[in-house]
């Protein structure tokens, strides 16, 4: 299992973000859905060891997080890609993708050839010698989603990466993902359930900290046969499965 | 003439996309100058060298990082000179510059902070280019001033060597921790040796008023810079 968290919390102040959540999954592409502060970026964040649970247990890529060395080793073989993504204005967007290389601590031989691939892999290579402040924001979103996968990640964590991309790009993404996902671990947070529906093979519902869902995204749309919420059949089930768990 | 009549494109064991990945890695990618190229045979680690010469780069959390280091040298000259002000100031300075490079200031931290290069390893290098950067400056000053070369010589010299002494124990160590205490030991080695060759504690970083002064002059025109520098440098999508 490539991650494997149990019964975890994780709390700012009096705010509960995350809830006991417990969650076990290999390579594959995961989707995790949720409204607006369902506590997704925060587990996120926790998976991308950015911030440490308050209880409960984790285990990525068959290591515990808490120990220094683990954590390093971890992070070697992660992609994350943040909600927000800050940049460097004054950076190409080959030289942000190669300073994050660098950052991963990738042999200094294979950075050239990992950051071309990466670049081209997200459909940027006309924009290589970009600087990242002429960039529009699908633009950035998908040099980010670069910098992720440079150095071919086990884990892959990708906060709302669809946002800002055009239909056309998001179906190339969708690709992408089920590329990555042959081997990786791809975790996916989004809003929007037609990417789950297209590109998950497991999905997640999160709803105030809580797991309320954990299935496919055949067994949640099943869970929408006569709700009339929503347009789509995996968007009647993401509402039912959230009224059911709000009632 | 048909398709079937035409020369082949290429050999046919070529994979051109293979040629292609490389010949643009080689095209794209920065080449590290003299200077980088030592930085990592020093720190063993090009991805602290990269760090360490982008710090200039950011110039919004550079001159944080300044006004927290003139500062506190202000600080420590309009105390007292009680013993506790002086051993505290590294510390203050380091958590300024902590926070200069810190969230909300550097656009980049949530990425960096998921680095397997510690975020504290990147802090020590940026304290030690900070500190020499302006030594190097007061040095040069030095020449021109009896007072710039007091503070040079009284706060911003011996912090260098600190942090140098702190980023060369966490190198060798490979950890942050051992960095930051063998710096802490030197700092507190470096008052008592003060105090036991003068007698005082405040040898290091001298109250006149007119040193304090320019700590706080320059702190000013960092800070003014900050407000003037434009919003484009920082970003975030």
């Amino acid at each position: 299992m490539n991650i494997d968290i149990a019964d975890v919390t994780r709390q700012f102040g009096r705010t509960r973000a995350v809830a006991g959540v417990s969650l076990r999954t290999g390579s594959g592409v995961f989707g995790l859905l949720g409204p607006n502060g369902a506590g997704k970026t925060t587990l996120l964040r926790m998976m991308a060891t950015v911030i440490s649970p308050s209880s409960g247990s984790m285990r990525l890529l068959d290591r515990d997080p808490g120990s220094h060395a683990a954590r390093r080793e971890i992070r070697r073989r992660l992609g994350y890609l943040p909600q927000s993504l800050g940049y460097y204005p004054g950076f190409t967007v080959a030289e942000f993708v190669e300073y994050f290389a660098l950052l991963k601590e990738m042999p200094s031989r294979q950075v050239p050839g990992a950051v071309a691939t990466a670049i081209e892999r997200v459909d940027m290579g006309s924009k290589a010698r970009a600087k990242l402040r002429t960039l529009s924001g699908g633009m950035l979103r998908r040099v980010g989603i670069a910098q992720a996968i440079v150095n071919e990640p086990e884990l892959l964590l990708l906060d709302e990466p669809t946002a800002g991309l055009d239909p056309e790009q998001r179906v190339e993404f969708r690709s992408l993902l089920r590329e990555l996902g042959v081997l990786a671990t791809v975790v996916v947070s989004t809003h929007l359930v037609e990417d789950v529906g297209a590109a998950c093979g497991e999905v997640a519902l999160m709803d105030a900290g809580r797991l309320v869902f954990h299935g496919t995204p055949d067994e949640l749309t099943s869970r929408g046969v006569g709700h009339s919420v929503g347009d789509a059949p995996l968007e009647r089930g993401y509402s039912a499965v959230l009224a059911a768990a709000r009632s | 003439m048909t398709d079937a009549d035409l020369p082949p494109a290429g050999p046919p064991d070529v994979d051109l996309n293979r040629v292609w990945i490389g010949v643009a890695g080689q095209v794209w990618r920065r080449r590290p100058g003299r200077l980088e190229r030592s930085a990592a045979a020093l720190l063993r680690s090009p991805g602290l060298a990269r760090a360490l010469l982008t710090t200039p780069s950011l110039l919004v959390p550079w001159l944080l990082a300044s006004i927290a280091v003139l500062g506190v040298g202000a600080a420590a000259t309009f105390s007292t000179g009680e013993p506790i002000v002086t051993m505290l100031a590294p510390a203050v300075a380091a958590a300024g510059i902590g926070y200069a490079y810190g969230p909300g200031i550097d656009p980049a931290w949530e990425l960096s902070a998921s680095m397997p290069i510690s975020d504290r390893m990147v802090l020590l290098v940026r304290a030690l280019v900070v500190f020499a950067v302006y030594a190097v400056l007061g040095l040069a000053a030095s020449a021109a001033s009896g007072i710039a070369a007091a503070l040079t010589f009284g706060w911003l010299i011996p912090m260098t060597v600190v942090s140098g002494l702190a980023l060369a124990a966490a190198t060798v160590a490979r950890s942050a921790n051992v960095g930051v205490a063998a710096g802490l030991s030197g700092w507190t080695i470096m008052v008592l040796a003060w105090r036991a060759a003068d007698g005082r504690f405040t040898a290091a970083i001298t109250y006149t008023a007119p040193r304090a002064t320019v700590y706080l002059v320059l702190a000013a025109l960092c800070g003014i810079t900050v407000l003037c520098a434009p919003r484009v440098r920082k970003g975030t999508s």
